[in-house]
C-alpha cells in the first residue's frame, strides 16, 4: 500500500483509539497493529510528532506488573483534529466506495 | 536483530538531535522492548515487528525538519527555495541573454588591444625605416618617399597606438567594472537583498 496513505491512515487511528481512552505507547501499537498490517516502530515518531503539534500530552503512570509507563492522552486541539480527519477519511472512502460499486454516474 | 544492536542503530540514525530528545525517543522503544518481553516475545521477534531502526530514525529527522517553520526556519527555507529558483531562472537567463553579447564584447576587446600595440610598432618600424634602409639598402627600401615624411608618419602612428592603447586601458575598465556590477546584480536578485 502507498506509504504516504498509510501514515495518514494511521494518524487517524492514533488519533481515533486516543479520543477513546488514553494509551502507552505498547498497547496503543498493540491495537492498531492487531487490524492494521504496519511496522510497529512507525507508531512513536508519530506520537512524537502529534504530541509536540500538541495533540496529545503525555504522563507517566507506575503499574502493577512492572516498570512505569509512558500514556499518552488526547487535548482538546486533538480532539478537533480527529474530528477532521474523520470526516475527510468518511467522505473519501464513501466517495471510493461509491465508484468501486459503479453507482458513480459519468 | 536484537534489541542492543536496534537501539544502536536507531541512535547512530538519529545522528544530530539534541540529546535530550534522542533519550525521549530511544525510551519510548526500550519500553517497547520491556513490554514485548513481559508479553513472552523474543528480542528478535519485537524487533522485526518495529520495522527497520534507520527508517525509523529517518522519520524523526524527516520530522526534525518539518518542525523547523515554528523556529523561522520556514523563512529560510522558503528563502532557499526562492534563492534556487532565482538562480537557475538567472541562469537559463544568462546563458541565453547575456552570454552571447558578453562573449562578443570579450573578443571584441581582444581585438582592440591588439590593434594598439600594433599601431605603435608599425610607427616605430616607420620611423626607424629610413635609417635601417641606409644600413641595408639591399634589405629595405622606403619607395621613394622621403625620411622626414617616414619619421613624422612613424611617430604619428607611434603615438596613434599609444592613445589607442590608454584609451583600450580605460574601456577595459569600464568593461570590467559593468561585469562586476552585473555579477553582484546576480548575487543580489539570488540572495534578494533590498
Amino acid at each position: 500500500m502507498n506509504i504516504q496513505f498509510k501514515k495518514g491512515v494511521l494518524e487517524l487511528c492514533t488519533l481515533v483509539l486516543l479520543c477513546r481512552k488514553d494509551y502507552y505507547g505498547y498497547e496503543l501499537v498493540q491495537a492498531i497493529s492487531r487490524n492494521v498490517d504496519i511496522a510497529e516502530g512507525t507508531v512513536y515518531p508519530l506520537l512524537r510528532r502529534l504530541t509536540k503539534e500538541g495533540y496529545f500530552t503525555t504522563y507517566i503512570q507506575e503499574s502493577a506488573e512492572g516498570p512505569a509507563r509512558k500514556y499518552y492522552q488526547i487535548t482538546e486541539k486533538g480532539k478537533e483534529y480527529q474530528a477532521v480527519l474523520l470526516e475527510e477519511w468518511t467522505r473519501f472512502i464513501g466517495g471510493v466506495n461509491t465508484l468501486l460499486g459503479g453507482e458513480a454516474t459519468a | 536483530m536484537n534489541k542492543a544492536r536496534f537501539i544502536a542503530e536507531l541512535r547512530r540514525t538519529l545522528g544530530r538531535m539534541p540529546e535530550k530528545e534522542r533519550t525521549e525517543v530511544l525510551y519510548d522503544y526500550e519500553e517497547h522492548f520491556r513490554m514485548g518481553a513481559a508479553d513472552g516475545r523474543t528480542e528478535e521477534q519485537i524487533a522485526a515487528s518495529l520495522g527497520n531502526p534507520r527508517a525509523l530514525g529517518a522519520s524523526y529527522a524527516i520530522d526534525t525538519l518539518l518542525e523547523m517553520p515554528k523556529e523561522g526556519g520556514a523563512v529560510r527555507a522558503a528563502s532557499v527555495v526562492r534563492a534556487v529558483f532565482a538562480s537557475v531562472s538567472l541562469t537559463f537567463f544568462n546563458a541565453i541573454f547575456v552570454l552571447g553579447p558578453f562573449l562578443g564584447l570579450v573578443v571584441l576587446m581582444i581585438a582592440m588591444w591588439a590593434v594598439a600595440p600594433a599601431l605603435a610598432l608599425s610607427g616605430v618600424a616607420l620611423f626607424f625605416a629610413p635609417i635601417a634602409g641606409a644600413i641595408l639598402p639591399a634589405w629595405i627600401s622606403t619607395g621613394g618617399l622621403s625620411t622626414a615624411f617616414l619619421m613624422f608618419a612613424g611617430i604619428g602612428l607611434a603615438g596613434l597606438g599609444m592613445l589607442a592603447g590608454i584609451g583600450m586601458w580605460q574601456l577595459s575598465r569600464l568593461f570590467v567594472k559593468m561585469i562586476a556590477a552585473y555579477v553582484r546584480f546576480n548575487a543580489r536578485v539570488v540572495a534578494r537583498r533590498k
